[in-house]
């Protein structure tokens, strides 16, 4: 185990590598020009080169590459094009903001998903079961700005119950619903998966009250998934977090994130994915461990 | 006088001034300002985003200033002269002005501000002002409080550039202002000072004692980052903000809310339809004439504006001193726009309308004429991209350049000089991007720079706008009111203009 | 049984839109990009869903919109399968070096935090119908391969591929006619899911304005338009949300009832 976990670290490295790559040529060579971010038509076209220049624009991707490489790995992401600030220390000061939304909203949805998916296994094809079912399969269709809107009709045009900016609750509900549906079923198969395993028939062949099996033996190995869960939730979260921020007006990385992309905000988008990429690989990495630990079957990568 | 009288009169003015009482200004007032996006950098060399700039103008003042008749009066000068040749502006300052920081303000400061935004290392990008023909404009401090700047040749449009916000030398010099930290932390010489910033979120300001003008009657201002239009006309009505924009859909139900004033003005801007005059469609002017014909702006401002704006028919806006309506109209009327394509031979017409995405008002307009124009035979293609692919489309150095058709608006400055639009020497590199060339509107447009003095160069205007609207490079499209909402517990307003209300923000209060 | 239920419904409803995507321009009782009415009207029988900002019917461009989602939703799927079958496929039948290659490169395209960089591409690009579909394609198809590739992985060790070696068949009659028509059931699988996943996909680009321009109807730019109208014009933002939500609902039902009935392990 403790190979496998360090073989997968190391391979950290070049995949970081790899997304840098991607991202920085995706970026550069695509047509488009931050300083057009200069939204003032006023401003005349010399100006605007000159701007480039200063900023390193114009020497040849690959060297341009290489700098930011080079101050990468000592950690030094450069600096914003709209605020002169470091990268760092943006990303630092939006991150506890998405922090905000995603962490509550992962204790929900773990809160939620964990009994729901025990009891749907546990009750298979009963009423509970179906409707939940139903709801996550809703959940899962649902376009989650299209949700968020309909929210914010809702509980902000309509019943004025919340301001449609600057309150937490909306875009955490949001977030939830969203992750909710897809994980509820996955603790459900998990949970049926267990039930069907050899234990749990030897429990109950002992003639163990039925309780007795699920509280005892079966939810315990339930429980497992959850490294499993929180590695998968993490892509997500942080998806859905772009998309969510942007609706609400949140102003935490995910919204950061979508206008440096508008702005052709380079050292700041590359800032961003390399943040998020990191904690998708270790999301992953989580998961399968999670993955590992449920199923021993899969413990060791085969060649 | 009786006592009885006496009596009745003290009540009745009791009475009658409890609701003034009631309305009393509040000492610790704090204003709640909405930003419509995120503050970039609070550099006024720097900034050009409208969101910076707001907050800027709480905290920096600059040589000069504009009044509510869009005149400029003085402001750090006390007064100035020029030179019989036009060519040296002499500013003399304000004595015993100091920074936030306690340190005074001298013609230091000024010739270090103008300076920094000419040096090619710093991301200014308004260079270009202070560059007349090529040659930039040379400051030169005579002592203390005197500073003066000499000009290539004679320039009226100066006065408006010499309006830029003052930067500290003592805090800045040396340094290297694309990423100064006092961007984050700005020390200024208005009549508000930095208190704090918290990105995506917030900034605030509080009360300058020692502003040269007077004490503010604001204790702070809070400027809240609402990005939406729509919310922050939600947060205006719950009483969260004392400022908002105002949607024209929103325009009769906001007038009728209680507590909420609403005023509409004019703004130094107007909308057009340009064509690219290097394309062989639109080379013929028939062409450009039959397609205004063809256009019924009074559907546009109806449809997109609701009666919030007014049709446009020239390259100038009704508010700017130099506006002159003396010029072709080219009233709606099919038949005369059939009769004209024909004649040009252009019945079958196909053209694509670029239109930047994120501006609604513009797109429904693309879409609209499209429907317009599909009357009289013509086809149009609508083609909404993001600004900066637009941008970088009209203005790539090259001829001819890739578009047929634009939607776009100016905003127009302080000054009607509009060289750097239709002089034929700014293409392809300048804001001429549609290739105008006509060598009478070249002559008038140096004549109307160069020329000092109001009456003579309003005639020279005058004159101008009629060529270009006799040669319809563009269709000119409409000019927008500028519609705003604002709290009735905020007072010291200045009058609805293109200044804006919040002119003189040292005399803004709110009541309790 | 529930599930065989719910897979015919969404499999009816399925049909029901792409019919009616397919014969839109006979039932729109307008043309979706004209302007009928001066001001925005809620529904009523003679504009179904109502009219716009702009004042367009909005049933007609509905109807419209479907081809729009549905279309690029099929194309941007098959895209994805068609790339992540071949990846996943050689991956998986040769092994060794080449498959730890393709293998790191889904690794580190898994990595991205993906709708950040389909926003990326779009901004850059001039976002239009053709590079939306595109776009979602090149990044959707990692799932596919390696989906492809386990099923590779778990055939190529069968008896009958084995025998088909021994005989001498050429790796491409192999992978074609042997291996690949077996794995057939978890690809379909995936189409299904994918596809509605483009769809989902498609309108929040085209809701960030980087999918399907204006003035061509997407149900995502519809609802683009709609947020400054909640309050006016409600239906705006309402009907074209539960447009997406059928469709998408329809296909994961059909997704599911098929990898039941296949026999399709998670």
């Amino acid at each position: 185990m403790r190979k496998y976990l360090f073989r997968r670290l190391l391979q950290l490295i070049p995949l970081l590598i790899g997304v840098s790559l991607i991202s920085f040529f995706v970026m550069h060579l695509a047509p488009g020009d931050p300083t057009a971010l200069f939204i003032d038509p006023n401003v005349r076209p010399e100006e605007l080169a000159r701007v480039r220049a200063n900023w390193g624009l114009d020497q040849p991707v690959y060297i341009q590459y290489f700098v930011w490489l080079k101050n990468a790995v000592l950690l030094d992401f450069g600096r914003s094009y709209t605020t002169g600030q470091p990268v760092i220390s943006e990303v630092a000061e939006r991150l506890p903001l998405t922090l905000l939304l995603m962490i509550p909203s992962f204790i929900l949805t773990l809160l939620i998903t964990i009994p729901v998916g025990v009891i749907s296994a546990v009750r298979k094809n009963s009423w509970f079961d179906n409707g939940f079912t139903l709801f996550s399969f809703a959940g899962m269709a649902i376009p989650t700005f299209w949700l968020g809107l309909m929210l914010m009709l809702l509980f902000s045009v309509k019943l004025h119950w919340f301001p449609a900016v600057g309150n937490i609750i909306l875009p955490l509900i949001t977030m939830t619903i969203g992750s909710l549906a897809g994980l509820t079923r996955y603790q459900r198969a998990a949970m049926l998966e267990i039930l069907n395993q050899d234990f749990i028939r030897t429990a109950r062949a002992k003639g163990l009250p039925e309780r007795i099996v699920i509280f005892k033996h079966a939810l315990r190995n339930a429980l497992i998934p959850i490294v499993t869960i929180l590695g998968l939730s993490l892509p997500d979260l942080f998806g859905g977090a772009f998309i969510i921020e942007t609706i609400f007006a949140w102003p935490g990385m995910g919204r950061l994130g979508v206008q440096s992309i508008f702005q052709r905000n380079y050292p700041m988008i590359m800032g961003i994915v390399m943040f998020s990429a990191l904690l998708i690989i270790i999301g992953n990495l989580l998961a399968d461990i999670g993955y590992a630990l449920v199923d021993p079957r899969i413990r060791y990568e085969k060649k | 006088m009786g006592l009885r009288r006496f009596s009745i009169l003290l009540i009745c003015s009791l009475i009658f001034s409890a609701p003034l009482f009631a309305a009393e200004m509040d000492p610790d007032g704090i204003l709640r300002f909405s930003l419509g996006g995120e503050v970039s950098v609070l550099n006024p060399i720097l900034s050009t985003d409208t969101a910076s700039s707001a907050v800027e103008g709480a905290i920096f003042t600059g040589l000069v200033k504009v009044n509510e008749k869009l005149e400029m009066v003085p402001d750090l000068a006390e007064r100035w002269e020029v030179s019989k040749d036009g060519k040296i502006w002499t500013f003399y300052l304000r004595k015993n002005v100091k920074w936030h920081d306690g340190i005074i303000f001298t013609a230091e400061d000024v010739k270090f501000t103008f300076d920094s935004i000419l040096n090619p290392k710093v991301n200014s990008v308004r260079r270009s002002d202070y560059i007349i023909d090529g040659k930039p404009i040379q400051f030169k401090v005579l002592n203390k409080y005197t500073v003066q700047a000499i000009l290539p040749k004679p320039f009226a449009p100066f006065l408006i550039h010499a309006g830029m916000n003052i930067i500290p030398k003592h805090l800045l010099e040396g340094k290297d202002i694309n990423t100064a930290e006092f961007n984050r932390k700005p020390v200024g010489t208005g009549p508000f000072i930095f208190k704090e910033w918290q990105s995506g979120d917030h900034v605030s300001v509080v009360r300058n004692q020692n502003y040269y003008f007077g004490k503010p009657l604001l204790a702070a201002i809070n400027y809240k980052i609402i990005p939406d239009e729509n919310s922050q006309l939600v947060a205006l009505e719950a009483g969260e903000i004392d400022d908002s924009g105002i949607p024209p859909k929103d325009y009769t139900r906001m007038k009728s809310v209680k507590g909420i004033k609403v005023f509409e003005f004019d703004a130094l801007v107007y909308t057009y339809l340009g064509f690219n005059l290097a394309n062989p469609k639109f080379a013929d002017k028939r062409v450009r004439q039959a397609l205004a014909y063809a256009t019924d702006k009074n559907q546009l401002v109806s449809l997109i504006f609701r009666g919030l704006a007014s049709p446009a028919y020239a390259p100038s806006a009704p508010i700017s001193w130099a506006y002159s309506d003396n010029v072709p109209k080219y009233p709606y009327n099919l038949e005369k726009a059939k009769k004209l394509l024909k004649e040009a031979k252009a019945e079958n017409l196909e053209f694509t309308i670029l239109v930047n995405q994120g501006n609604k008002d513009r797109e429904k307009a693309a879409v609209i004429l499209q429907q317009q124009y599909k009357k009289v035979g013509v086809k149009v293609n609508v083609r909404v991209m993001e600004w900066s692919a637009l941008l970088k489309i009209i203005n790539a150095p090259k001829d001819p350049k890739d578009f047929e058709a634009v939607i776009i608006g100016w905003s127009l400055g302080l000054d009607p000089d509009a060289y750097s639009i239709w002089h034929s020497s700014q293409y392809p590199k300048g804001f001429n991007f549609i290739k105008y060339k006509n060598p009478e509107v070249d002559k008038l447009l140096e004549l109307g720079r160069t020329t000092m003095g109001k009456s003579a160069r309003k005639k020279v205007y005058a004159r101008l706008w009629k060529l270009i609207a006799e040669d319809q490079p563009y269709i000119f499209l409409w000019y927008p009111k500028a519609v705003e909402g604002v709290s009735e517990r905020v007072g010291g307003l200045s009058k609805p203009g293109p200044a804006g209300l919040f002119l003189n923000i040292e005399k803004v209060f709110v009541r309790k | 049984m529930r599930k065989n239920r719910l897979a015919i419904l969404g499999f009816a409803a399925l049909c029901c839109f792409i019919l009616v995507a397919i014969i839109a321009p006979l039932i729109a009782p307008y043309n979706p990009d004209e302007i009928v009415e001066s001001q925005t009207l809620p529904p009523s029988w003679s504009h179904l869903f109502g009219t716009d900002d702009l004042g367009r019917d909005i049933f007609s461009r509905s109807l419209y919109g479907a081809r729009i989602s549905l279309t690029v939703g099929l194309v941007a799927v098959t895209i994805a399968v068609l790339i992540g079958t071949l990846f996943g496929a050689i991956s998986g039948y040769y092994g060794g070096l080449i498959d730890s290659i393709i293998m790191r490169f889904v690794d580190v395209m898994l990595a991205f935090p993906s709708i950040f960089l389909i926003l990326a591409i779009q901004v850059m690009l001039t976002p239009n119908i053709y590079n939306v579909m595109i776009v979602i394609g090149l990044t959707s198809w990692m799932g596919v391969a390696r989906l492809v590739r386990g099923e590779f992985l778990r055939i190529r060790e069968l008896q009958y591929v084995e025998a088909a070696k021994a005989i001498g068949c050429s790796n491409f009659r192999i992978i074609f006619r042997h291996i690949l028509p077996n794995a057939q059931a978890p690809i379909i699988v995936a189409a299904t899911l994918g596809m509605a996943g483009a769809i989902l996909t498609e309108s929040a680009l085209s809701f960030l304005g980087l999918g399907v321009q204006p003035p061509m109807a997407s149900w995502g730019n519809m609802l683009m338009d709609s947020q400054a109208y909640m309050r006016d014009a409600p239906w705006m933002a309402i009907i074209p949300g539960i447009l997406i939500l059928i469709t998408v609902l329809s296909l994961y039902f059909v997704g599911e009832g098929l990898r039941e009935k296949l026999n399709v392990r998670g």
